[in-house]
C-alpha cells in the first residue's frame, strides 16, 4: 500500500478541485457572503447583557432589519444600535426575551410588519418558532459552537463555496442545496413554494442591506415578490387579540422598569402594500395597537419624506433608500424626543 | 466538540503538534491527552466534566481496592459501589424523566390523582458509553480478569480518551489501558491511514448521513402522517442508512484519530447490513456494545448454561435492556424486544429447520435480514407508537391511499444509495477497507480520497450532532 503516494495525489487533486469549484462559482457572479445564522444573532444578542440606558435595540422582522441601517443610525444618533430583528419572524418572543431575561431598560424599537406581528402566539408556528429558536440557541450555545462560529467567519467572508445557509436559499451552492434543485418529476400534491433566492447581504455586526441584484434585476425582484405572494396566500389568518395581549404585557413590564418602547411601521409598496391594506388594514391593526399602547410610534405613511419610497420587491428598501429612511427616521425621532442624540457633531 | 466541526480541526492539530513535539515526555504526553479530553468534553458543557471525574475516581478507587482485597463480601461491596454510582448516574440523568412520567401514568391509571413536574434533566453527552466503559473495568477487576491500571493517569485517560469518549467504541481496559504503558507514536503509514479513516468517517457522516439521507428520514418520520407505501419505505431505508453512516462514521473517525496518535481501537462495525441472520448482525453492528452486553449481562444472567428456556429469557432481557440503553422510551424497548424475538426465532430455526448457507441463498438471506432490521428501525426512529404503527402499516401496503410526501428524486436517491450500500456490504462482508486498499492502485485510492474530501468540503454540513451522542 503506497499511502504516501495516495495522500500526495489526494492533496494535489483536492486543491485543484476546490480551487476550480471556487473559481467556477465566482465566474457565475457569486461572491462571498456571511450567513445570517443563529450564531450571528446570538453574538448580537450577547451585547444586550451589557447594554446601558443609552443603547438602542431593534427587534422586528425583515423590514426593520433591512430598512434601519446601523451605520447611518449611529451617525445620526451617536449610538450604534443592537440589531436583533429576524427575517420572517414575530418580534413578540424577542421582546419577551429582553423583558424576561435581561435588565435592559434603554430603547427598544419594534418593527411592526402586520403579517408577522399579528400572526400568532402558537410556539410551533413558523414566525414564532423562528424567533424563539434563535433565542434558545443563544441561551444554549456551547463553547464549541462559539468557537466554530468564530472560526467559520473568515472562511465565509472569503470563500464563495462556504455558502451553506440556515435559510436554505434556492441559490446556495452547498451539496444539499444543489441536490434540492434536481427535479425528476413531481409526486406530491399541494401548492409548491416558488424558489426563494437570497436577496440581502449581512455584515458581521448584523447590518443587513439589500443585494444589488434585487434593485437592478427586475426578474430577480419578481421572483422574491412571488414568494411574498405565496406566503400571503398560504398564511393562516392573523390572531390579533392574542398577539396584542401578549405584546402589551411585555411592553408594559418593559415601560414600568423605565424602558423606552417605540413602534415603527417600515415601508412596503406595490402589490404587497395592496395586499396588506386588504387583509391587514391599518385601522384594524396598526391604529388599534398604537391606540392601546401609549408609546411613540411612526408609520411610514404619516411622513411626507417616506411617501415616495418604493421597495424593489414590494417589502424592503434598497440600500440607498434604507440609508435615507434611517436618516430621516432618526431625525424625526430626535425631534419628537423619542430618542436622544448623544453626539452633537 | 464534534469531529465534523472547525473547532475540532484546530483542536486536533494543536494536540498533534504537542503530542509529536520533543518537548514532552510520555507521561506529560498522556497528561496532555487527558487535558485535551476534558477540554473536548467541556467545550460542550463544562460542569458535566465533574461526572466524568466522579466516575473516574470511584472506579479507580474500587479497582485499587479490588486488586488487594480478598474478602468476598468487601469485594462485592466495591463492585456494588461502582455499579451504583455509574448506573445511578445513568438512571438519574437518562431515565429520571422517563421513570417519573411512567410512575405518574401508573398512579393515574389506578385512580390516584398525581401530577409531577418534569425534571427537565440535561442528558450528559455520551454518558451511556463512558459509564459502561468504566464499569467494565471494575467488573473485570472483580472477576480477576485484568490487573489494575498502573497509574491514576493511565486509568483517567482510559475513561476519558477523547476519540472514543462520547460515542465509543466502548473499549475494554485490557485493550486500551495497556497501550498507555509504553510511549506511543504512529508510524508514517499509521498516521496517513488514520487520516484516511478520518476522511472516510467524515464522508459517511457529513455527506452520506447528513446531506443525502437525513432530510428524507426526518420528513417521513414526522408524527401523525399516513403515508404511501413508497414514502414509508424510502423514509425507513433512509434512516437505516443514516444511522449506519452516522454511527459507523463516528467509529471510523475515532479509530482514525486514535491511530494518528499511535493508539489502536477495535472495529465497531463490520458491514452489518450483509448479515446472514441476527446473531451475525450483532457480531457486526456496534460490536463493542453487543460484546459488552454479552459479557456483562447475558452471560451473568445464565447465558446458555441453564437450558433453553433460561437462555431465551436471558437473551430477551439482554436485548430489552440493550434497547433501553439507547434511549428512555418504550419504543426503544420494542426495538430491543423485536431483536430479541428475531434472535430466538433464528435459534429455533437453526434447531428445527437447519439449512446450509451457500453463496446463492446467502444474498437472499442477507436481504431478508436487512428487511427485518428495517422494521425494527421504525420503532427506533419513531418517537411515538402511533407514528411507528402508521409507518409499519404503510410498509405492508395497508394504507393504499396514503399521502405522498416525497418527490421522485428523493425516492430514487434513497433507493440507489441504499442499494449501493447493501451490495457494498455484501461484497465487503469477509474483508476490510484496509485489505481492499492494499490491493488498490495508489492512484485509485488517491482519487477516491479526493472525491470524499471534495464532497465533504462542498457539503459543509451544519455541524449536525452524531445520533449516538444522545444515547
Amino acid at each position: 500500500m503506497k499511502l504516501k503516494q495516495s495522500l500526495l495525489i489526494a492533496i494535489i487533486l483536492s486543491i485543484v478541485a476546490i480551487v476550480a469549484w471556487e473559481v467556477y462559482w465566482r465566474s457565475e457572479g457569486l461572491y462571498p457572503t456571511l450567513s445570517d445564522e443563529k450564531a450571528l444573532w446570538a453574538k448580537e444578542r450577547a451585547k444586550v447583557e451589557k447594554a446601558t440606558k443609552n443603547d438602542v435595540v431593534i427587534i422586528g422582522s425583515s423590514r426593520s432589519y433591512f430598512d434601519i441601517q446601523k451605520k447611518v443610525w449611529e451617525q445620526e444618533t451617536g449610538t450604534k444600535p443592537i440589531q436583533l430583528a429576524s427575517t420572517g419572524s414575530s418580534p413578540l418572543p424577542a421582546l419577551h426575551d429582553i423583558v424576561e431575561n435581561t435588565n435592559f431598560n434603554g430603547t427598544v424599537i419594534v418593527g411592526v410588519t402586520p403579517g408577522l406581528f399579528f400572526s400568532t402566539t402558537y410556539p410551533k408556528a413558523f414566525p414564532w418558532h423562528r424567533m424563539q429558536s434563535k433565542i434558545d440557541y443563544y441561551r444554549d450555545m456551547t463553547y464549541a459552537q462559539k468557537a466554530n462560529y468564530f472560526l467559520s467567519v473568515p472562511l465565509q467572508e472569503n470563500l464563495v463555496l462556504m455558502s451553506a445557509d440556515e435559510e436554505e436559499w434556492a441559490d446556495d451552492i452547498d451539496l444539499k442545496s444543489l441536490l434540492r434543485q434536481v427535479n425528476l418529476g413531481i409526486r406530491t400534491e399541494g401548492i409548491k413554494a416558488p424558489p426563494f433566492y437570497n436577496f440581502g447581504d449581512v455584515s458581521s455586526d448584523r447590518a443587513m442591506t439589500m443585494a444589488k441584484r434585487t434593485v437592478t434585476d427586475t426578474a430577480f425582484a419578481n421572483s422574491i415578490i412571488r414568494v411574498w405572494n405565496f406566503f400571503g396566500k398560504t398564511a393562516p389568518p392573523p390572531d390579533k387579540n392574542s398577539t396584542t395581549e401578549y405584546f402589551l404585557k411585555d411592553a408594559e413590564r418593559f415601560i414600568e422598569r423605565g424602558g423606552n418602547l417605540i413602534l415603527v411601521r417600515c415601508p412596503s409598496s406595490g402589490g404587497g402594500r395592496m395586499g396588506e391594506n386588504m387583509f391587514l388594514p391599518r385601522e384594524r391593526f396598526w391604529d388599534s395597537l398604537v391606540g392601546i399602547l401609549p408609546v411613540k410610534n411612526y408609520h411610514f405613511e404619516d411622513y411626507v419624506q417616506f411617501k415616495n419610497l418604493t421597495c424593489p420587491e414590494e417589502s424592503h428598501l434598497s440600500k440607498d433608500d434604507a440609508e435615507y429612511f434611517t436618516k430621516e427616521l432618526a431625525q424625526i425621532m430626535i425631534q419628537d424626543q423619542a430618542i436622544t442624540k448623544l453626539k452633537t457633531n | 466538540m464534534l469531529f465534523n466541526s472547525l473547532s475540532f480541526i484546530v483542536f486536533f492539530v494543536v494536540v498533534l503538534v504537542f503530542y509529536y513535539s520533543n518537548l514532552l515526555k510520555w507521561n506529560s504526553k498522556k497528561g496532555l491527552l487527558l487535558l485535551a479530553s476534558y477540554i473536548f468534553y467541556g467545550m460542550w458543557n463544562p460542569p458535566l466534566v465533574i461526572l466524568l471525574w466522579i466516575s473516574t475516581m470511584i472506579d479507580w478507587t474500587a479497582g485499587k481496592r479490588l486488586a488487594v482485597e480478598e474478602n468476598k463480601r468487601k469485594r462485592r461491596m466495591w463492585l456494588y459501589l461502582s455499579m451504583a454510582v455509574n448506573l445511578g448516574f445513568l438512571g438519574f440523568f437518562k431515565y429520571g424523566d422517563f421513570l417519573l412520567e411512567n410512575f405518574t401514568l401508573m398512579m393515574n391509571s389506578v385512580g390516584v390523582e398525581y401530577q409531577a413536574r418534569p425534571m427537565d434533566i440535561i442528558l450528559p453527552m455520551g454518558i451511556s458509553f463512558y459509564t459502561f466503559q468504566t464499569m467494565s473495568y471494575t467488573i473485570d477487576m472483580y472477576n480477576k480478569k485484568i490487573e489494575r491500571a498502573r497509574t491514576f493517569l493511565d486509568f483517567a485517560l482510559y475513561v476519558t480518551f477523547f476519540p472514543q469518549l462520547v460515542a465509543g467504541p466502548i473499549v475494554r481496559a485490557k485493550d486500551l489501558i495497556t497501550q498507555f504503558y509504553e510511549p506511543k507514536k504512529a508510524t508514517v503509514k499509521q498516521f496517513i491511514w488514520g487520516l484516511f479513516l478520518l476522511t472516510l468517517g467524515l464522508f459517511q457522516k457529513v455527506v452520506l448521513a447528513d446531506t443525502l439521507l437525513s432530510n428524507t428520514a426526518d420528513t417521513v418520520f414526522k408524527p401523525r402522517q399516513i403515508l404511501n407505501f413508497w414514502d414509508a419505505w424510502s423514509g425507513t431505508l433512509a434512516f437505516s442508512g443514516q444511522i449506519f453512516f452516522d454511527f459507523a462514521g463516528y467509529s471510523t473517525c475515532a479509530i482514525g484519530i486514535a491511530l494518528m496518535l499511535g493508539i489502536i481501537l477495535p472495529d465497531n462495525f463490520r458491514y452489518p447490513y450483509a448479515s446472514l441472520g441476527f446473531s451475525d448482525l450483532w457480531d457486526r453492528w456496534h460490536i463493542s456494545l453487543s460484546s459488552w452486553l454479552r459479557d456483562y449481562l447475558y452471560i451473568p444472567l445464565g447465558g446458555n448454561r441453564h437450558g433453553i428456556t433460561r437462555m431465551y429469557a436471558a437473551l430477551m432481557i439482554t436485548m430489552l435492556l440493550g434497547g433501553l440503553w439507547h434511549g428512555a422510551a418504550w419504543t426503544f424497548m420494542v426495538w430491543g424486544g423485536l431483536h430479541g424475538t428475531y434472535l430466538i426465532l433464528e435459534k429455533l430455526q437453526k434447531q428445527y429447520l437447519p439449512f446450509k448457507i451457500t453463496p446463492w441463498n446467502g444474498m437472499f438471506l442477507a436481504f431478508v435480514t436487512f428487511t427485518c432490521v428495517n422494521f425494527t428501525w421504525v420503532f427506533f426512529r419513531a418517537r411515538e407508537f402511533d407514528t411507528a404503527w402508521n409507518m409499519i402499516q404503510s410498509m405492508l401496503f395497508l394504507n393504499p391511499e396514503g399521502t405522498k410526501i416525497l418527490e421522485s428524486f428523493d425516492i430514487i436517491k434513497v433507493m440507489i444509495l441504499i442499494g449501493i450500500m447493501f451490495v457494498s456490504h455484501w461484497f465487503m462482508r469477509n474483508t476490510s477497507v484496509k485489505k481492499v486498499a492494499i490491493n488498490t492502485s495508489p492512484w485509485i485510492l488517491g482519487i477516491a480520497w479526493t472525491i470524499m474530501f471534495f464532497l465533504i468540503v462542498i457539503a459543509q454540513g451544519s455541524g449536525e450532532q452524531f445520533i449516538y451522542f444522545q444515547f
